[in-house]
């Protein structure tokens, strides 16, 4: 029994962790989807792109954050939203510690576009996090698709003919 | 009875390189080694690499419809929705109108304009378009129209540019430069990343 309510303790935490790090992702999407050319103007402020790819960027990426957000959120391929996710977040990480060394003073664009500046210190400990949500989901999503250990069923005497 | 002379061999386990090196030498079709060999896996692998491929297609084909207008701009080198706002914004204002690349370009190479970088000076040091003159929005508020003058002569064609299209310094400076007299003024919003990017001479240092 003890063993059960740890599994369902562990699986609550997984699907809460999944859904968290899915509405944060739809949350940084629709801010984004809602002003592209703020988006666009915080992409290039990076300095890793040129002109036009910065656009380009702006215009599919909050779109691939969305999509994803959805699939954590709804359950529906966990495994293939958890790997875009993780990709996505390692994405922004070598483009943040970028701005870093090269002493970039930008705000990180991630969330509200034009709003208070987040120093890419910040960005960079909260995309961290997020790397370790998705991680945690990854593995418990693929631990719990492994097949449990059923237990015996009971056995139930076979009615007797009168 | 016929064997081959690799069975039993350690290349010969599955799951490991020894299976693409015997799936080519036994001739298997060119997709089934490049599953075997390149991503090592399975087909349920191969299913989730196809799942992730048709998210990534959706988002860019919802991403590129949904901001089809602004891209299409964008390419054009039209001006952004944000600064057409801005230029409409102001009561009355004198507005400096929009100019692409190719025009600043043209300009550039003829003499015909004076270029105007609106960044700070270190910003300006750090790179500008080659010929640019520095005047950084914050100098240029504090100083008479006078003082302008002296170092931009009233009848030229003027081209004020920043950072970009995330930029709105130059649109500023051109709003001041057209209050103080000027009647030929231009803003290049583009600005330096993408005359950078184009390859077109840039310099650097304070002059």
């Amino acid at each position: 029994m003890k063993g059960d309510s740890s599994y369902l303790d562990s699986r609550c935490l997984s699907v809460a962790v999944r859904v968290v790090l899915g509405g944060i992702f739809i949350y940084a999407a629709i801010l984004k989807i809602a002003d592209p050319v703020a988006f666009a103007g915080s992409v290039a402020a990076y300095r890793i792109l040129p002109y036009f790819a910065n656009y380009l960027v702006a215009a599919v990426l909050p779109f691939l954050e969305l999509i994803c957000g959805c699939l954590l959120v709804t359950g529906y391929r966990v495994r293939t939203g958890t790997l875009i996710v993780l990709a996505m977040n390692l994405v922004f990480i070598v483009a943040l510690t970028s701005a870093l060394a090269r002493g970039l003073d930008i705000d990180c664009g991630c969330f509200k576009q034009g709003g208070e500046k987040t120093s890419p210190w910040v960005a960079l400990g909260r995309d961290l996090v997020l790397l370790a949500m998705t991680i945690f989901v990854l593995k418990t999503e693929r631990s719990s698709r492994q097949p449990q250990s059923k237990p015996e069923p009971a056995v139930v005497p076979y009615p007797e003919e009168p | 009875m016929v064997t081959s002379r690799h069975e039993g061999s350690p290349l010969c386990k599955r799951g490991n390189r020894g299976d693409l090196l015997f799936a080519l030498r036994r001739g298997r079709r060119w997709r089934k080694v490049i599953a075997s060999g390149i991503f090592m896996t399975d087909r349920k692998h191969l299913a989730i690499l196809g799942e992730i491929v048709l998210v990534v297609v959706i988002s860019a084909a919802a991403g590129l419809f949904w901001n089809r207008t602004l891209l299409l701009g964008a390419w054009q080198g039209e001006l952004t929705p944000s600064a057409q706002a801005a230029q409409q914004g102001e009561q009355g204002d004198p507005l400096p109108m929009p100019i692409g690349l190719a025009q600043v370009k043209e300009l550039h190479d003829g003499k015909q304009a004076v270029i105007v970088d609106a960044r700070s000076a270190a910003s300006f040091a750090e790179g500008h378009i080659a010929g640019a003159l520095s005047l950084p929005l914050e100098q240029v508020r504090k100083d008479s129209a006078a003082t302008l003058k002296a170092k931009v002569p009233a009848t030229a064609t003027i081209i004020a540019y920043c950072n970009g299209f995330s930029c709105h310094d130059s649109m500023d400076l051109g709003k001041l430069l057209m209050r103080a007299g000027y009647g030929s003024v231009y803003v290049y919003e583009g600005g330096f990343p993408e005359w950078r990017d184009a390859g077109y001479p840039t310099a650097t240092g304070r002059t």
